[in-house]
């Protein structure tokens, strides 16, 4: 039994814009612990003023590398490291969107800073509605994907562009 | 739109015949774009918005559509509204639809484990990695970082509308003003056009909208909310991973 996963990003912009395909097979028995990052690119200043920071579903890709996906290949060859984009201003914020690239050239981990009004939620019982009332809590966890509102659009995908020219998409 | 999708295969298919479905899926996405784009003149929602078409002449899928965002008004009580804006702007409902079209399309040409992601948005089918069901994190409202909910489900849609990213976007059609009441709604169900547009419509009516969530369940959609004031509520068979 193999798994095979291919994860892709892209925009529903104008300009077509697949940022990575990443394929890769894994015998679930035997994990290979996965190499550390070799190269850490931070030559961005620090222009976002310390937002905390979101786990996009795409974050939690560490993967050991392929013993035998020759699609590996074909794929775009980006460097490998950790990559910032820009911090681009929405009225609410900054956002800047930093990408990790693993050996086989593929986008493991995509985290992006965002705005943080610093409100602090409460718990309040009170009346009780049709839906039950329950506690609102802040959890950690791993998780496969991410559902949340958005208004990152343009910043967002014009970061994460400047991160993939740095990476050499 | 500037939505950033995000698709990820699960099946144990061939490296060519994932990177072929991611291919098609995103072909797809763009076709979408182009077609029911507001911000691009010759679309085909630019050419009906302007009257150079009518309706009639329009395509099934746009009349699909424009059919969609109608009952959608009624079934909100107005709070669903294509109009709200001024001009025809059936976004709302076209990017749920989209993806829940990929999702099919996906289906029908051999993955039968996938999620797509669009701006928050998911749509998932068949099980995750490693077999198990997928995990979901809902976006806690105030700290970005966390989940208020873990969710845990294989088929099925996760829409989220919320006033705390993109400040006042989502208004009361009825009074003009920006929604109060609710910072966050969730809903999951089978169809992503349905669990988005019932999202962005209960945040529009602010408290009142518990209630009609509630009512929701009976037609298969589950839902969970965060009020203004940092209570949650949740309904009965909303899919709670075990921790």
């Amino acid at each position: 039994m193999r798994r095979s996963t291919a994860a892709a990003v892209g925009t529903l912009t104008g300009a077509a814009l697949i940022l990575g395909v990443r394929l890769s097979v894994q015998p679930p028995d035997a994990p290979v612990a996965a190499p550390a990052p070799v190269a850490q690119e931070q030559d961005e200043p620090e222009a976002a003023p310390a937002p905390s920071a979101t786990k996009k579903p795409s974050g939690k890709k560490s993967k050991a590398p392929a013993q035998d996906a020759p699609a590996e290949k074909e794929e775009a060859g980006l460097k490998s490291g950790t990559f910032k984009g820009k911090a681009v201003q929405n009225p609410y914020g900054t956002v800047q969107v930093t990408i990790k690239v693993g050996g086989g050239g593929k986008i493991t981990a995509a985290d992006a800073t965002y705005p943080n009004n610093g409100f602090s939620g409460t718990i309040n019982p009170n009346a009780v509605n049709k839906l039950s009332q329950a506690t609102l809590k802040a959890q950690s966890a791993d998780v496969d994907a991410v559902s949340g509102a958005t208004f990152t659009s343009q910043s967002y995908v014009e970061s994460l562009q400047a991160a993939l020219d740095k990476a050499g998409a | 739109m500037g939505t950033v999708v995000s698709i990820e295969l699960a099946d144990d298919l061939p490296a060519s015949s994932l990177a072929d479905l991611v291919a098609s899926t995103c072909a797809w996405l763009h076709e979408v774009d182009a077609r029911f784009s507001t911000y691009k003149d010759d679309s085909e929602v630019c050419r009906f918005r302007r009257g150079e078409i009518a309706f009639d002449d329009c395509s099934p899928d746009l009349r699909l559509v424009l059919n969609r965002c109608a009952e959608l008004w009624m079934d909100t009580d107005g709070y669903f509204d294509a109009y709200a804006g001024g001009p025809l702007d059936p976004s709302g409902y076209v990017k749920g639809w989209s993806v829940e079209v990929a999702s099919q399309r996906l289906a029908l040409a051999g993955s039968r484990r996938h999620y797509i992601g669009a701006g928050g948005d998911i749509r998932m089918r068949g099980s995750g990695p490693g077999g198990r069901p997928w995990r979901v994190g809902v976006r806690h409202p105030w700290e970005a970082d966390k989940f208020s909910w873990v969710l845990s489900l294989t088929d099925g849609a996760v829409a989220t509308s919320g006033t705390y990213e993109r400040g006042a976007h989502v208004f009361n059609p009825r009074t003009g003003t920006p929604a109060s009441g609710l910072r966050s709604v969730t809903v999951v169900g089978p169809d992503l056009a349905l669990a988005d547009a019932y999202a962005t419509a209960a945040l529009a009516m602010g408290e009142a909208g518990l209630t009609w969530l509630a009512k929701r369940v009976a037609d298969g959609y589950e839902s969970a909310a965060v009020t203004d004031d940092g209570r949650a509520f949740t309904s009965p068979g909303l899919p709670i991973a075990a921790s």
